[in-house]
């Protein structure tokens, strides 16, 4: 490809201020020196002048008043999802510490205080604590499908 | 920046935040989508679509990119995602419909032109309007948002996720494309 083949793919993109600065270079040296191709950016740049002043399609006040209702609409549910979230976090956190305490409080109800740190676990303790985990099971079960149940219910909304 | 300021203001759940940001992107965003679909009822609904984007992803959004084409490429994703589901063939084919709309500022005379200026210059829109309207969408695309929305080649290989070297080559073509259209349409530069 010729010089001149190569700077006149260039001339659309030279109208359309699409060009690196050494290639707008290239193109206006080129066209000082080339009527055929000086005459041929003459003839972009109208298209791309026109181009640049189409109409600007105006949108309606209704859709913009319907658009900030919508997504109101949709943060206010953000905010309650985030609320709940929260409120889940610190109704876990509160009920892992109340389980976490109650293992002391059930040893020293049993009078067993003096061996709370101590290895031995008694039958009596090991059944509590297998009772808690499985309570903790089923409880995180029915969160994971309720959670799940939810999601779909808002997928179809 | 005042955008940037308003993408933090949202990310707190500030709705006057995105009141400003929706006036700041109204028209350039409505007028980009309504270039693509080319039915205004599907452009209003995608409006408000992307708008509902904006406000469940905001937190996700890395703010050190650019919030313009973020916001550009959930319009577009939505846009074709809608196409593709109601139009399949319409990816590739012309709008049936090229109807443009004036602003206010298209309205305010000049005082250097004449009445007459005015309807050829309308004349020479509509018939650059329709023969754009008439070329495949990723002319359509790529045209509106070099001319219209006067992005920087870098910024629409980032809305429309390609390299700055096939908008290039997509730029030449649309406009070469467009430029036979007017010419088999009004031969002998009658369309100016």
């Amino acid at each position: 490809m010729s010089e001149h083949d190569k700077i006149r793919e260039l001339l659309a993109l030279a109208a359309a201020d699409a060009l690196t600065s050494a290639e707008e270079k290239q193109v206006a040296e080129h066209v000082r020196s080339c009527i055929a191709c000086s005459n041929e950016l003459g003839a972009w740049r109208p298209i791309a002048s026109e181009l640049r002043r189409l109409p600007t399609p105006q949108p309606s006040s209704w859709l913009l008043q319907a658009t900030l209702a919508r997504a109101e609409s949709k943060l206010a549910e953000q905010a309650e999802h985030d609320w709940n979230r929260r409120e889940m976090i610190f109704v876990l956190s509160f009920a892992w510490l109340l389980t976490i305490a109650s293992w002391p409080a059930f040893h020293f109800v049993s009078g067993r205080f003096g061996s709370l740190l101590g290895p031995q676990f008694s039958h009596t303790w090991i059944s509590f604590a297998a009772f808690t985990a499985l309570g903790w099971l089923a409880g995180g079960v029915a969160a994971v499908m309720l959670a799940i149940r939810q999601r779909g219910e808002r997928r179809l909304a | 920046m005042a955008v940037d300021t308003d993408v933090a203001r949202l990310r707190r759940g500030d709705l006057n935040a995105l009141s400003e940001l929706i006036a700041r992107y109204q028209n350039r965003l409505y007028r980009y989508l309504l270039r693509i679909v080319g039915q205004p009822a599907e452009a209003e609904d995608l409006f408000q679509q992307t708008w509902l984007k904006v406000v469940e992803k905001i937190r996700s959004f890395d703010e050190s990119r650019n919030f313009e084409g973020w916001l550009f490429t959930l319009a577009r994703n939505l846009a074709i995602d809608h196409l593709r589901r109601i139009r399949p063939q319409s990816l590739d084919e012309p709008l049936a419909d090229s109807g443009h709309s004036e602003t206010v500022a298209d309205r305010i005379p000049c005082k250097d032109h004449t009445p007459l200026d005015h309807a050829l210059a309308a004349e020479r829109r509509t018939r650059i309007g329709e023969a754009m309207a008439a070329l495949a969408l990723i002319y359509r695309e790529v045209l509106t948002l070099r001319f219209e929305d006067e992005m920087k080649i870098e910024e629409i290989a980032q809305v429309t996720a390609v390299p700055v070297s096939t908008v290039k080559s997509r730029l030449r073509r649309s406009l070469e494309q467009l430029r036979y259209a007017l010419e088999a349409r009004y031969p002998g530069g009658t369309w100016q």
